[in-house]
């Protein structure tokens, strides 16, 4: 059996994980040039949203999965009003910005932990969903929703940033925020536009998560990580870069571990942020 | 510096030594009188949080009915319970806590036998009694003097299900999954000797970290080489996940795990992907009245021997006392017959469980259910 198509697909299903954690973490990054590390516990928050409305409270998902994602939008949004824009008015430090956001990941976590327990869950009921093959690889349904999804939203994003009032201010506040407010823009507000758009990417991406592999509250870390690392590899700030640095990503992972054992997939995704930072500390788009 | 002054310093160095010493000659031992504190450590969070918590309700149930048939000679016994995260730098944290802040004679656990390597040493040391109720990696029988287990060794298990998966089951081809842990690399080993001197190839052997949850990439590997089964050892959080990823490959021939898939909720997650699976656990002749008082936690690994791990020690004291070397001798000589968890209970000079009777689940329907 020819077993490349099959790597081919499974790269394909983690690079586009990676992506969607990458885009929220760079729309974040851009404008407050700080690592936001509590995207991370945004993305479980996500999940835990949508499994709460659709298992406890048995609503159907076509309005648990909006919810979920608006929720996650509105903790990011909530995130920075509370701490991060009053931490940015006292022009605190991006490390103190970022320590801070560490708190608040922890304390999150903690929380969905006590609510939900610590106990792996899925969102999908036990069963396994539909297959295809193709090409002597199989994909699920789940798996085809999450590469379209994440193909539609880097060209809402990409079309958003050129067309929109919106978009135009976040580049310009990513471009330099003072010159920004100079020109007469809110940026405060802006900002927080951004850390919701930001923050419900995220939450998708946890939703997805839920689907495809399941839910715990500890998967935050070990996702943001992946998506630090995607971001770097492409190009910090810039969703395009996020987005190919999370396939080059995947690719190496699923594809390095063909001939040596697979314990090793962490070390090679490690291995190449320690290369691009070394080598190319911009990343593959240079901005 | 004045006369008054050095008084006052003297005083307080005094008072300070004596204070110390005090609280050393106090602390060395448990006061003898008031409830005796033993310890748990097992996971109530993370990886086999599941087992660990019908585990505890096992003990409590356990320690309810001791102090309900008056203590152990008059005093209650009272288990203070430690999170052990089924990681050994945790469970370690928890184990000096245990040794050093309560004082605890014994200790209970862990479950994982990552958790149980991480701290039999220091309790080693510390003259603490262990008794784990699960971990069975085969590296724990040389772990010390004082520490024991009511679970068997997985030198039995790994060869157990070598010889039925070759014998039984009549599949030569097999390939090999599991977590990289001290018990999955564990039964790996054992596994893979026994089953190439039955004669039959393994044909691929590949380890995932603890904690990965994407197993695609593994699991096409090994559909790659056209094995006849998988054996697959993995703890509850990583055995759902890769369970459906294997069936979402259409990788359709049998799964074979370990007795950490006697989870009920696997079973339940799992779903259709679970149907048929298999795997080996150990014989537990529970009574009518364990099965009516555990309810949902009767069919869980491990909770039979925790539950009797409790009782065993609650026996040991009442005999001899609540000195550690003593209740180490006496469990070397005990021999328990009224247990959930094995008709016999009695360690070799090891500290390991004599005997091993191991039983074949297969799931049906979502449950799993003895095959006969």
């Amino acid at each position: 059996m020819d077993i490349i198509p099959q790597v081919a697909v499974n790269s394909i299903i983690a690079g586009s994980i990676y992506a969607l954690v990458a885009f929220g973490f760079n729309l974040i990054f851009s404008t407050t040039k700080f690592f936001n590390l509590s995207h991370g516990i945004v993305i479980v928050f996500g999940g835990y949203i949508v499994f709460f409305l659709s298992r406890n409270l048995e609503l159907n998902l076509g309005i648990s999965i909006p919810l979920g994602i608006i929720a996650a939008g509105g903790l990011g949004f909530l995130l920075e009003k509370i701490i991060f824009l009053p931490l940015r008015k006292k022009k605190s430090s991006n490390m103190i910005l970022l320590v801070a956001s560490l708190g608040a990941f922890a304390v999150i976590q903690a929380v969905i932990s006590i609510l939900f327990t610590n106990q792996f869950t899925s969102l999908s009921s036990g069963n396994i969903s539909k297959t295809y093959s193709a090409y002597s690889a199989f994909f699920t349904e789940t798996q085809i929703f999450l590469v379209i999804t994440t193909i539609l939203i880097l060209v809402f994003l990409s079309v958003a940033l050129e067309k929109t009032f919106l978009g135009k201010a976040y580049k310009a506040i990513s471009d330099d925020e003072e010159v920004a407010k100079i020109v007469g823009i809110n940026t405060d507000k802006i900002i927080g536009y951004v850390f919701f758009i930001g923050s419900a990417l995220a939450g998708i991406t946890g939703i997805f998560m839920g689907f495809d592999t399941g839910l715990e509250p500890s998967m935050g870390l070990p996702l943001l990580l992946k998506g630090i690392i995607a971001s770097i590899v492409g190009g910090l700030g810039n969703i395009y870069g996020g987005f190919l640095g999370a396939f080059v990503l995947g690719f190496a992972e699923n594809f390095g571990i063909i001939k040596i054992s697979s314990e090793w997939k962490d070390a090679i995704a490690f291995t190449i942020l320690i290369l691009f930072l070394i080598f190319r500390p911009k990343g593959i788009i240079n901005k | 510096m004045n006369t008054t002054t050095k008084t006052i310093v003297w005083v307080v160095v005094i008072l300070a030594v004596i204070w110390v010493g005090y609280s050393l000659i106090k602390s060395s031992e448990q006061s003898s009188t008031g409830p005796i504190k033993i310890g748990f450590i097992g996971p109530l969070t993370g990886d086999a949080a599941n087992i660990g918590q019908s585990s505890r309700a096992a003990i409590e149930l356990a320690t309810d009915e001791i102090n309900k048939a008056g203590g152990i000679n008059g005093r209650n016994l009272e288990v203070i319970y430690e999170d052990g995260q089924c990681t050994g730098q945790v469970a370690s944290n928890a184990a000096n806590k245990l040794i050093n802040v309560d004082k605890v004679p014994v200790i209970l656990g862990g479950l994982c036998s990552g958790e149980t390597s991480s701290f039999a040493g220091a309790a080693e040391q510390a003259k603490t009694v262990v008794l784990s109720y699960c971990s069975s990696a085969p590296a724990i029988t040389n772990a010390g003097d004082y520490i024991f287990r009511d679970y068997p060794s997985d030198l039995y298990q790994g060869a157990y299900a070598a010889d039925y998966i070759y014998t039984n089951l009549g599949k030569k081809k097999v390939a090999v999954l599991y977590a990289k842990s001290d018990w999955g690399n564990g039964i790996k080993d054992v596994f893979s000797k026994k089953f190439k001197e039955l004669g039959g190839t393994i044909v691929a052997e590949e380890g995932y970290e603890q904690t990965s949850r994407d197993l695609r990439t593994q699991l096409t590997k090994i559909k790659a080489v056209n094995p006849e089964l998988v054996y697959f050892l993995g703890y509850t959080e990583a055995s759902i996940p890769g369970i459906k990823q294997a069936k979402e490959l259409g990788l359709n021939i049998p799964l074979f795990g370990g007795d950490a898939w006697d989870d009920t909720k696997i079973w339940q997650d799992a779903g259709t992907a679970g149907e048929g699976a298999m795997y080996t656990v150990v014989y537990t002749p529970l009574t009518e009245e364990y099965k009516n008082k555990m309810g949902d936690n009767a069919a869980t690994v491990c909770a039979p021997q925790a539950y009797d791990a409790a009782h065993l020690i609650s026996e040991v004291m009442k005999k001899i006392g609540t000195k550690t070397e003593d209740i180490k001798n006496e469990l070397y000589n005990t021999v328990y017959t009224q247990g959930v968890s094995s008709e016999e209970i009695k360690f070799d000079s090891n500290g390991d469980l004599v005997g091993a009777n191991y039983i074949i689940k297969v799931v049906r329907n979502g449950k799993a259910e003895e095959l006969k």
